[in-house]
């Protein structure tokens, strides 16, 4: 039984048609209503964190130990006015940030997730290639960021945007060629290595132990992609003001926020899944989300010390370094996976 | 035809230390051309001074360089207390020795944070912003405000220093030299940090000298040059301290001798808080009620050394109770008019780091 | 040769040399060949009906500080900047402030106000009652006008 099986069962009453369609679209709502929690969550947990790294209180005003503070924040942000720069292009403008929010929140929807104990699987749709169409999804948001830079009519969003543009060439090469390893070595045991749930079952023992070399590029082509401060080059706010996102303001400008911080989650969720077993550990028939929950929380934590540790990298530097380095050990990641997988027959 | 493009930066942008305005020439991401613009804070504090009595100008003193404002003083009444012949009482040169160093220790750490800033650190921010604010306590004991002390007055301070204003010095320079090696380490034990700096902006000895730079940057380049061991002022040279001098001249340069600069005047106050003599605090020649009718004739010019440099103060008396003519020599404003050579075909990250090291503080640039 | 009027000694004991302005560029040479590397300062002095321009010199090498002073009728002295980089900044400023023309600057306009500011703050007679107002046209030019209804 899944969630939504259960939820047609409820709306069974309005015929076949008709019931699944609602169904689908409380479950869609349902989710929804779940990823923004879990990234309210996130962000009160990166301003905690952020807070004990730096030896202060951290929000602590609204509700107990500030657990509301990110309610009363998307208040005060929903009630600002969204100023509108008059040279802007308005149409790319106005579509920009939502291109950034759609993008992040229908490659969540492809992320197994497991069964959970009285409700079932609450995977929300399956695919035979599901990997390929989650990266396809992604691959949205940084033409938002483009489109923003661009439409601002702004020097600083221009810069910002040919930046994240730069950065996002230079590391998506190595994060393809690492994903690709994953896929090969799952291919040796299932049949459909490009589904994400056979991916995770194809993982007898987790590929992050197995390819040590691929989760550490994955790593860093995530927190590139999620685009945090060694890899901030396009936002980069002591240089470029707030790069793409100068001229936004209000809920359009939360959008950005909420996008860069979905963007760690959703990293840390594909990177537990590809690497990390994903929903697999004990008990998981019964409490699956928890443990893909646990695994991505504990690497979202360790990419959060990283951004609070380290200091921007300059672009030109991180485009030679995205060459020279993450490119050729990617290569080199992938023979060593071809030769286990071939002659190991794993 | 050039194919650069304009960019305005600031006098708003978050890097831009207060209200600097450069107006840059793009080439993609390198910078080919910078003019930097100023005078968005001048408030004329030269004429405001010719206006007031010498006891007042103190408070404009205070106002140039806000985060070293002891060290604004200490200057100011070098030049003023020579022209109007007052000398301060023993005790008081001490006390304001320690003050002085304890506000270059916090002027340094806010310069240390913010640069950790600029290269878009975070954390660094906060730990120097902890140890500052220990100082800045000490100095709300001592004179009542954070930030404008007003503290020092011509012929001695304001008001005594406490024996529990002096265990609360050393309390904190027990505890400091710990914190700062875990702050300086934060920064030197980054691979970015430090690949990002060294070799960056270097300014030869020669460019330096020509361009009047001085402080910490003309030290990072090779010159051996601080006031309070060529002209010694108050008591520095009964004090036993050593000048870090770096032949490098890049950033990281700059950011290891403030560091050790620091660690230099933590040195001192350990050595000055012991020292301080016991008698009058103020001078009786210039009891408060009659401080404003000191008259003063002729002209002085007095150098101390700043957090940033050589910070001169020229004064021209006519015999009356007002300054005929103040003039302050600026280290930021000299050091600042280098950056259009330092920084010239870099690019856009490299200028802010560059512009990070050379200590920007708005209210002395423009005065 | 350089013909120095007085040298005397100012209050904090630094020599200060007193010499014609025609002289003020080799005299500057002089010095600068002497080991008087660093122009630390350059003050102008509004004396009701002269100025006086104050040059203040220090050698590291020797560690000798000295004052020279030029005093000018017409507003018009000689620019150091041949000699020293920092002569550029500095009589910037004193060309904002009190309106002195240093002769072979090839950049010299104001430092802190506006090109359009009216009168030269520091001056003695500068009229402080007359309020100016600085806005910014929409090429980033800052620009000074007495009237405060433009652009407000």
């Amino acid at each position: 039984m899944s969630l939504l099986e259960r939820l047609f069962g409820v709306f069974s009453f309005l015929g076949h048609d008709l019931g699944y369609a609602v169904s689908y679209l409380i479950q869609a709502v349902l989710y929804l209503i779940v990823i923004a929690l879990l990234l309210i969550l996130m962000i009160y947990l990166f301003r905690k964190f952020m807070a004990r790294l730096q030896q202060r209180l951290g929000p602590n005003r609204v509700g107990k130990f500030g657990s509301l503070q990110l309610i009363a924040d998307a208040f005060k942000l929903l009630g600002k006015e969204s100023i509108l720069p008059s040279e802007r292009d308005n149409f790319p403008f106005v579509v920009a940030p939502m291109m950034v929010l759609i993008g992040l929140m229908l490659a969540f929807v492809l992320i197994p997730y497991g069964s959970l104990y009285w409700i079932g699987s609450i995977t929300a749709t399956h695919s035979a290639v599901s990997v390929i169409l989650i990266f396809a999804l992604m691959a949205i948001m940084p033409i938002g960021e483009l489109l923003a830079g661009v439409s601002s009519h702004n020097k600083y969003a221009l810069l910002g945007a040919l930046r994240a543009v730069a950065k996002d060439v230079s590391f998506e090469v190595p994060m393809m060629l690492s994903l690709l390893a994953v896929v090969m070595m799952a291919s040796a045991r299932v049949s459909t290595p490009l589904d994400m749930e056979s991916l995770i079952s194809a993982q007898f023992l987790a590929y992050g132990i197995l390819q040590p070399l691929g989760i550490f590029l994955f790593f860093i082509a995530m927190v590139a992609r999620a685009s945090y401060t060694p890899f901030d080059m396009g936002e980069s706010d002591s240089e470029l003001v707030s790069g793409y996102s100068t001229e936004y303001t209000g809920m359009r400008f939360a959008m950005f926020y909420i996008g860069m911080f979905g963007t760690i989650l959703l990293g840390s969720t594909l990177l537990s899944t590809l690497y990390l077993g994903g929903y697999s550990g004990p008990f998981s028939s019964s409490i699956g989300p928890i443990w893909v929950f646990i695994k991505a929380i504990i690497l979202v934590l360790i990419s959060f010390t990283v951004w609070l540790s380290l200091p921007r990298i300059r672009i030109d530097k991180f485009v030679n370094f995205g060459w020279k380095y993450l490119l050729p050990v990617s290569f080199i990641n992938l023979i060593l996976v071809g030769i286990l997988t071939l002659g190991l027959g794993w | 035809m050039s194919n650069l493009v304009e960019l305005n930066m600031g006098p708003q942008h978050p890097s831009m230390h207060g209200v600097l305005r450069l107006r840059l020439k793009l080439d993609g991401e390198i910078v080919r051309e910078i003019e930097p613009i100023i005078g968005y804070l001048h408030r004329n504090a030269e004429k405001l001074c010719e206006m007031d009595y010498f006891c007042d100008n103190i408070v404009y003193f205070d106002r140039m360089d806000y985060v070293g404002a002891m060290n604004m003083e200490v200057g100011f009444l070098e030049a003023a207390e020579k022209l109007l012949g007052v000398e301060p009482p023993e005790r008081a040169q001490w006390i304001r020795v320690v003050a002085a160093e304890l506000n270059r220790i916090a002027a340094h750490l806010v310069w240390m944070g913010a640069f950790g800033l600029d290269l878009g650190m975070l954390t660094p921010f906060f730990y120097c912003f902890i140890e500052r604010e220990k100082i800045l306590n000490i100095f709300v004991e001592l004179s009542g405000t954070r930030q404008q002390y007003n503290y020092m007055s011509i012929g001695g301070v304001y008001q005594d220093i406490t024996p529990k204003i002096i265990e609360e010095i050393k309390e904190f320079i027990k505890q400091f030299p710990k914190k700062l090696e875990e702050i300086a380490n934060l920064f030197l034990k980054n691979d970015i940090f430090l690949s990002r700096n060294r070799g960056l902006g270097v300014i030869e000895k020669e460019t330096a000298i020509s361009y009047g730079v001085t402080g910490p940057i003309l030290r990072a380049s090779g010159v051996p040059y601080d006031v309070r061991k060529e002209e010694p002022y108050l008591v520095y040279d009964k004090l036993n301290f050593d000048i870090p001098v770096s032949q490098k001249g890049d950033n990281l340069a700059r950011f290891m001798i403030r560091l050790e600069e620091i660690r230099q005047s933590v040195k001192i106050v350990d050595q000055a808080i012991t020292k301080i003599p016991d008698g009058p605090y103020f001078n009786p020649k210039a009891k408060k009620s009659l401080m404003i009718r000191l008259r003063g004739e002729g002209e002085v010019y007095a150098r101390t050394e700043s957090s940033k440099g050589e910070f001169g103060v020229y004064i021209v008396g006519d015999g009356g109770v007002k300054p005929y003519r103040v003039h302050v020599r600026s280290p930021t404003f000299k050091n600042l008019s280098i950056i259009p050579a330092v920084a010239k075909d870099k690019m856009i990250a490299d200028l802010i780091a560059i512009l990070g090291t050379f200590d920007l503080v708005f209210g002395e640039i423009d005065r | 040769m350089v013909e120095i009027l007085e040298e005397k000694k100012g209050k904090d004991g630094r020599p200060i040399f007193v010499i014609k302005k025609s002289d003020l560029l080799e005299f500057m040479r002089q010095k600068k060949q002497e080991g008087f590397d660093h122009l630390s300062l350059i003050t102008g002095v509004d004396r009701k009906d002269y100025m006086e321009v104050n040059y203040h010199l220090y050698s590291f090498s020797k560690n000798q500080y000295i004052v020279v002073k030029v005093t000018t009728d017409n507003l018009t002295v000689p620019s150091l900047i041949s000699l020293w980089k920092s002569a550029d900044w500095e009589e910037r400023e004193q060309y904002d402030m009190l309106g002195i023309r240093f002769d072979g600057h090839p950049d010299l306009k104001r430092m802190f106000l506006p090109e359009s500011w009216v009168g030269h703050p520091l001056r003695k007679d500068y009229d402080l009652n007359n309020v100016q107002y600085i806005n910014m046209d929409e090429y980033g030019e800052d620009y000074a006008t007495f009237d405060p209804g433009d652009g407000w």
